[in-house]
């Protein structure tokens, strides 16, 4: 029975793992949905694990030298090749099983990044992992532009926001092109799992964890991360701004099993587009005329998505 | 010497490693804690053990007396030995998954399971009824229910074979608040849960609750009964809690 989790919320806290791999002390900013995706991922997938983690914001904040924030194995790896890494590691430990030189068992290998890390740098890399078929999770935190270093844009920055490479002006209206959809291209690799996420629907990520880890091949999730610093809000409207972002149809949540795709949040009616950009400073400067541009790409997509569901992609 | 209280610290083995713990900690627990694997259906960390299931069966030696348990409600005590994966532990859970195969023979959680021991099929006998019913009767639905919602408005009713988990007389669960705990935590996934046209249906209790509309935008979000729940337990008023999560903004 395919049951929705994304209405179910309360009890959230009680329910979740207590034990957490992914420990307070570390350098996130105030409010990072980022570094709320990730506890809640690593508290789920649990100890057996050994994560490859690309240059980017968590890496920055989790593993300053004395400190580290992980209670798992971690190596970071260079922007280009955190999926590569990954894949040697699940290559190395299956084959240590085969000669007998470890115990089998099940120990999860997770190559992670941010989307400069995913669908910019590493994305050839990526593509390789997923198309060889090794047995292993890779996770995007998709917080929409190179954060760590200042906010650059990415190739899965919006249409429309400002950042410090793309900035708006009188004769710019910010990033000029439209978000590229990784979810997507990794559906076209026939990998068995892909789905997307956001912390703020927290029985929602841990199914779709659950489920990444449990299927046998290389599964991808895709999970929304609210940056406050990057786009300019309040740090204590990261949740919120996580719901209103896939009520608005911004970012649709969705898992893709064995190439069937179902939507996991169903919203028959969307939100207006500007309940979820009035919030958001990167997207102050833009005009109603532009933003109901957007707004009519967005419903595109969504209807697009929702034509798409149940059919074998 | 005198009897060891819960939260003493207790010297233990686990396949001849020496660990530390307390006195009295779910023997599960420690296990998983350490990275060892052990199945379980029944056990989640957040109520109490009630060890239904029988998969998470060890061997302990403790003394000159050695057997097998189930680990989720076996408290771990001074100077016991673990077994987690002895010949004689697979064998036992290989008879407890074609048991479970035989009472859920269609649940995808249980079938997975059977499959990573190799059990492919029970040669035991389906029962007509249990043909299409996915409940493993491990009970976390209605632990959960009692322990964290404080709720209890399910419970097991009848007994062998007739064992089910029910609402009271498998009628309406009008003590049910619709807020979906025992779905997520349900290890099969039977219970179902399904939104439209603003009422919130919960299969098995056979509940259906009119779900809120939001005062900001309009939207239906919770049930009302729930936030009614809500409001009398935490004193907020139910003005406050009837605008949804994506509207409130430093609200409640």
């Amino acid at each position: 029975m395919a049951t929705t989790f994304s209405p179910i919320s309360v009890f959230a806290a009680r329910l979740m793992p207590k034990e957490q791999r992914f420990v307070s002390g570390h350098r996130a900013c105030q409010g990072c949905a980022e570094a709320l995706a990730v506890r809640m991922v690593h508290s789920i997938l649990g100890r057996n694990t050994i994560v490859a983690s690309a240059t980017g914001c968590m890496e920055i904040i989790s593993s300053s030298y004395p400190d580290t924030a992980w209670t798992v194995p971690w190596i970071h790896v260079a922007f280009e090749n955190a999926a590569a890494v990954a894949s040697g590691v699940e290559a190395g430990l299956s084959i240590l099983m085969k000669k007998g030189k470890i115990p089998q068992r099940k120990i999860q290998v997770v190559g992670m990044g941010g989307d400069g890390g995913t669908a910019d740098i590493g994305l050839q890399s990526l593509s390789g992992a997923m198309e060889r078929g090794h047995d292993m999770i890779y996770i995007c935190y998709d917080n929409e532009a190179y954060m760590n270093t200042g906010i650059q844009r990415s190739s899965s920055t919006p249409y429309g926001a400002s950042t410090t490479t793309s900035p708006a002006g009188s004769l710019s209206i910010g990033q000029h092109t439209w978000k590229k959809n990784i979810p997507m291209i990794m559906a076209g690799h026939k990998i068995p799992y892909v789905a997307t996420a956001s912390p703020s629907y927290p029985f929602d990520l841990a199914q779709k964890v659950k489920k990444a880890a449990k299927v046998k091949g290389p599964a991808y999730l895709h999970i929304y991360a609210c940056c406050p610093t990057g786009w300019r809000m309040k740090p204590d409207m990261a949740v919120q701004i996580g719901r209103l972002a896939v009520e608005t149809g911004v970012f649709p949540l969705y898992e893709i099993e064995q190439g069937v795709l179902r939507i996991t949040h169903k919203t028959p009616e969307l939100r207006p587009l500007k309940e979820y950009t009035k919030h958001q400073g990167r997207f102050r400067h833009l005009d109603d005329a532009t933003l109901e541009e957007i707004e009519r790409r967005v419903l595109d997509e969504y209807r697009k998505l929702e034509r798409r569901e149940g059919l074998a992609l | 010497m005198s009897h060891p209280k819960k939260g003493d610290k207790v010297t233990f083995k686990i396949e001849g490693r020496t660990y530390d713990g307390r006195y009295g900690d779910s023997l599960l627990e420690q296990l998983r804690k350490h990275g060892y694997e052990v199945p379980s259906l029944c056990y989640h960390e957040a109520v109490s053990p009630y060890g239904s299931c029988r998969l998470c069966l060890v061997e302990v030696k403790k003394g000159k007396k050695q057997k097998v348990t189930t680990s989720c409600n076996y408290p771990v005590q001074e100077g016991i030995e673990v077994f987690v994966n002895t010949e004689k532990v697979r064998r036992y859970r290989k008879v407890v998954l074609q048991l479970h195969l035989s009472k859920t023979p269609k649940s995808k959680a249980v079938r997975d399971l059977a499959a990573e021991y190799g059990v492919m099929e029970t040669p035991y006998e389906v029962q007509e009824q249990d043909k299409d019913n996915d409940c493993v009767l491990c009970g976390l639905c209605s632990r959960v229910c009692d322990e964290i919602v404080h709720v209890s408005a399910i419970s097991f009713t009848g007994r062998g074979q007739n064992k089910r988990m029910q609402s009271p007389y498998d009628e309406t669960a009008e003590a049910c608040i619709g807020c979906g705990a025992c779905v997520y935590v349900c290890p099969t996934d039977c219970i179902g849960l399904q939104e439209s046209d603003g009422i919130r249906h919960i299969e098995k209790w056979h509940r259906d609750l009119p779900l809120q509309t939001c005062e900001k935008c309009g939207k239906q979000f919770f049930p009302t009964f729930m936030l009614m729940e809500f409001s009398k337990r935490t004193g907020i008023s139910k003005d406050q809690l009837n605008i949804c999560p994506a509207c409130r903004n430093s609200v409640v």
